[in-house]
């Protein structure tokens, strides 16, 4: 199939690149782009691990077609920290362990910055709600959604 | 207690700032120049002769570089044990829908797609059989009609297909039935479950410039993946290297080879590296997950509540090849429990479906899920309260285990009073609300160990081991290093290992890392400590037992200003008569320590519905020490989650004419999701076991025992109605609320048989 160009903002940089009408999003930022980060979990949007932030909206990127963000902005697991600053969520994933494989943990983060976003103030319901359709089998999630509201208490007390 | 300076902290992981920042580098995110990728042929049919393969058009096809089919490896049989019943690559016959026929290598994923479209298979139906039960009777279709050739055949029962019998007896089990005031019978039924890993298996492929192979795997045993790869190639073991990446999730899924045989051999047909990552179909339908098991329990009580005998016969369905097979299964008969005289029995049956894999203790939830309901039944007949009956019969210090081994000094009567207490029991609940318990036991895993300790000039360690990172082994292991050298966690460095640099260890499963890898780490770490005694003790003119260490620093005890620190010492070290620091051990066995744990669920049942929802899950567990009690945590409410999703939601279903798995995906088959869990209220207790690394005792395994049970004892307590069939759902719950329930299939026909050909009075 004939490749077309896409043009996308990708964690603040401008990229072109090359796809086939077919690829998702998710392959496009993995194989074109060399942004691992993103997890592909099962490539039927049911995990979240794909999960990344799409002109502003937490999106499974999996289910994304590449050319249908042409002109738009992504934002990947690899664009939430500087060289030496973590991005509070991160932070927070690590000092609550809320990560054991890491397989699905660039999805959860996306999801929770994502909600974090547009609430600073979110309850352990709204948590639950906003990383509802990310799978993990590792953590049992308690220690995920402690994370997150650390991270939330942090990012409302820097405001 | 023992004052830890790095042990007992919540220390954060030493993977955590890679694992956060997406730069983890897992074998879906190897890419190397010129790399081909590498889809799977399934079989469409459940048992059937291949009369040919026709792979010329899939050849023709333009960007397809090669096709293999079984008859490209070596006709080698391997097995995960003794037996070798399978090919890598089926051969004249395919046992079950999804079996791998061919594989081919294309330049990009939609041709090797494509291409395996284009390949033919004529196949000419055999009968299949998929119900275990018809399977281990005489006359059944035989899966494997020449099992008795194959190597590694030790089985000397005829019937059917059962190509397994472990057993475990002592005393005289029917005289103490005789005795017994009550005997009891139930006969209980668990699902097949998936091990629902997040990453897909995964592996690179590589013929490097000096002939060698390269593989880069998601594996919990490269140095398993390296022996089964040379035997299924037929190519020396030396010629491969497998390097582990970071692993998704494994849960026993990824102890053994699974596809790296097909990128391998097309690597070295092609040239190229060549990449395969399963789908999440092919992880459903290709890969060996928990098959549903049939668990017959016979108990003698008397009537003050001691249990005098038990029979178990367990009915294990292997799928198409033994696979991990029953596995851990026998043993956990008896439950944590001290019964004098038994007789135990489980049977591996195979039949057309995809062969049976590992998954966290495999066999051990099944066999849980069946003790603790039955233990609970015995304990309303007879009128006692279920915490006092289990506590009554409880294994204690100094009684012999199952396995024959004294019982060392444990926990559990202090899980069972935590959870008591957490949950004030005995205790009256409203309407429809019902608390169930439910006793776990387990075994601290042992197997090879090796560790390699050296000191950089620096102060900080470098920390060899040949075992996968597993649920935070790895920051386990440095925290296990620096709490023995007397430094941080930050001063540890864990090398990334590759089965040609690190010393040969174990697999990374069975909850035996810590405890057992972690003890080769304490005993480097002491040997690393004394050769730097040594050195100190030589330069500071006193004897060695004259020196401790703290900081950083070995020094006089007496005057501590008089020392060194590592860093001086390994400067030292080099030009000195002892030479560089270097500290190792190598261990083959541990000796038994038991784990413990106690869980309890509160429930309420929707009686218009059957509609079970868990309100409360408290578990305690004692883990001797927490190395790092936030990891703990973690393992003990995720073994928690994968136990409440086996109880309520998770179920593989299978087509019972075919076999085929049919909701091999993550929307039909339901594990659970943050929303759909109660607050977990996890608790430990700590009772040091002898011979682990400072008394640490295994984890992982046992959270996720518990669930089924303590759910089902729950579901009785609120509403009345005992379900001996998993998972329990709402419909199962309405159906026993109407008492139109159909219990689980009575086996005593088949047990008959069973005991008829064992010589037993039937």
């Amino acid at each position: 199939m004939n490749k077309q160009s896409l043009s996308i903002k990708v964690n603040g940089r401008e990229r072109q690149t090359l796809v086939a009408p077919y690829y998702s999003l998710l392959d496009t930022l993995r194989d074109e782009l060399q942004l691992t980060g993103t997890k592909k979990g099962c490539d039927e949007g049911d995990c979240g691990a794909c999960t990344v932030i799409l002109d502003g909206n937490p999106v499974t990127s999996c289910l994304v077609l590449a050319l249908s963000a042409q002109g738009s902005e992504v934002t990947t697991v690899e664009g939430l920290a500087s060289p030496d600053t973590l991005h509070p969520v991160q932070q927070a994933f690590i000092e609550r362990g809320g990560l054991q494989c890491g397989y699905c943990t660039p999805g959860l983060i996306m999801a929770a910055v994502g909600l974090l976003q547009d609430n600073l103030q979110p309850s352990a319901e709204e948590v639950k709600f906003a990383i509802g359709n990310n799978l993990c089998r590792c953590t049992g999630y308690t220690k995920v959604v402690e994370a997150i509201l650390l991270a939330a208490e942090r990012m409302a007390a820097a405001e | 207690m023992t004052t830890f300076k790095v042990l007992e902290q919540n220390n954060p992981r030493v993977d955590a700032w890679e694992k956060v920042t997406g730069r983890a580098t897992y074998a879906g995110d190897v890419y190397l120049p010129g790399m081909l990728m590498c889809k799977v042929l399934a079989s469409s049919r459940s048992h059937a002769r291949i009369v040919s393969i026709d792979t010329s058009k899939a050849e023709a096809l333009p960007g397809v570089r090669a096709v293999i089919t079984g008859a490209d490896f070596p006709e080698i049989r391997f097995g995960s044990g003794a037996l070798k019943d399978r090919y890598i690559l089926a051969r004249d016959k395919v046992y079950y829908i999804g079996e791998p026929v061919a594989a081919v290598a294309a330049e990009d994923e939609i041709t090797a797609q494509e291409a395996i479209g284009l390949i033919d298979v004529e196949y000419e139906d055999l009968e299949p059989v998929v119900d275990p039960l018809v399977s281990l009777r005489a006359g059944a279709p035989s899966v494997h009609p020449d099992l008795e050739s194959y190597e590694g055949y030790g089985f000397t029962i005829e019937g059917g297909n059962i190509c397994t019998l472990l057993d475990a007896d002592r005393g005289d089990v029917d005289q103490a039935f005789a005795e017994a005031d009550y005997v009891f019978e139930d006969t209980f039924r668990s699902q097949g479950i998936n091990q629902g890993f997040l990453e897909p298996m995964a592996c690179v492929a590589s013929v490097e410039a000096n002939g060698r192979l390269t593989v880069w795997a998601s594996t919990q045993g490269p140095y398993q993946v390296r022996a089964q790869l040379a035997s299924v190639l037929d190519m020396p073991l030396s010629n491969i290297k497998v390097v582990p990446m970071e692993l998704g999730g494994g849960f026993g899924a990824k102890l053994r080879l699974a596809f790296e045989a097909y990128p391998a051999l097309l690597a070295m047909k092609t040239g190229n590296p060549v990449k395969l990552i399963n789908t999440r179909e092919e992880v459903f339908t290709l890969n060996g997950p928990r098959h549903p098991v049939t668990n017959y329990l016979k108990t003698g009580v008397n009537k003050d509540g001691a249990i005098v005998a038990r029979e178990g016969y367990t009915i294990f369905d292997v799928g198409a090849y033994l696979g991990a097979g029953p596995n851990s299964g026998i043993g956990h008969g008896l439950g944590a429990y001290d019964i004098p005289n038994f007789r135990l029995r489980s049977y591996a049956a195979y039949t057309n479906k995809v062969y049976v894999g590992s998954y966290r203790a495999s066999g051990v939830a099944d066999m849980t899920f069946a003790v603790e309901s039955h233990m609970d039944i015995i304990a309303h007949k007879i009128g006692m309260d279920p915490l006092e009956f289990r506590l009554k019969n409880a294994i204690k210090e100094g009684d012999i285990a199952v396995n024959g081994s004294r019982v060392p000094r444990n926990g559990l009567a202090e899980c069972l009073a935590a959870v008591k207490e957490r949950l004030g029991l005995p205790r009256e609940l409203p309407e429809g609300h019902g608390v169930g318990i439910a006793l776990c036991e387990w075994r601290s895993g042992a197997g090879p160990s090796t560790a390699a300790i050296s000191v950089n000039e620096d102060g900080t360690v470098s920390l060899l081991t040949g075992s996968v990172d597993i649920s935070g082994s790895d920051t386990s292991l440095a925290s296990i290093a620096a709490e023995a050298l007397c430094i941080g966690m930050d001063q540890v460095i864990v090398a990334k290992r590759d089965t040609d640099l690190a010393p040969f260890t174990g697999p990374s499963g069975g909850s035996r890392i810590v405890y057992s890898q972690g003890k080769a780490v304490e005993l480097a770490a002491e040997d690393t400590r004394n050769k730097l005694f040594a050195l100190a003790a030589d330069r500071l003119g006193v004897p060695a037992d004259a020196l401790v260490c703290a900081e950083g620093r070995v020094y006089v005890q007496d005057n501590p200003p008089q020392g060194y620190t590592l860093g001086q010492l390994a400067a030292m070290s080099v030009n000195s008569r002892f030479g560089p620091i270097v500290g190792n051990a190598a261990l083959s066995t541990l000796p038994y320590a038991p784990v413990f744990s106690a869980q309890a669920a509160e429930v309420e049942v929707d009686k218009e519905t059957g509609q079970v929802k868990l309100t409360r899950y408290v578990q305690c567990q004692d883990v001797g020490v927490a190395i790092n009690p936030m990891a703990v945590e973690g393992q003990l409410e995720g073994g928690a989650v994968q136990g409440i999703g086996r109880a309520l939601t998770e179920d593989m279903l299978f087509d019972p004419e075919t076999g085929a798995v049919r909701n091999p995906s993550f929307a039909t088959y339901l594990m659970p999701l943050a929303l759909d869990l109660p607050e977990l209220e996890t608790l430990m207790v700590r009772v040091p076991s002898e011979d682990g690394p400072f008394g640490a005792r295994a984890v992982a395994e046992p959270p996720g025992f518990g669930p089924p049970a303590a759910i089902a004892n729950a579901i009785y307590d609120a509403v009345g109605v005992r379900i001996r069939e998993l998972p329990l759902s709402g419909e199962r719950v309405l159906a026993a609320l109407r008492g139109e329930g159909s219990d689980v299939a009575y086996i005593g026909d088949e047990l008959d048989e069973l005991k008829r050909a064992e010589g037993l009075a039937g």
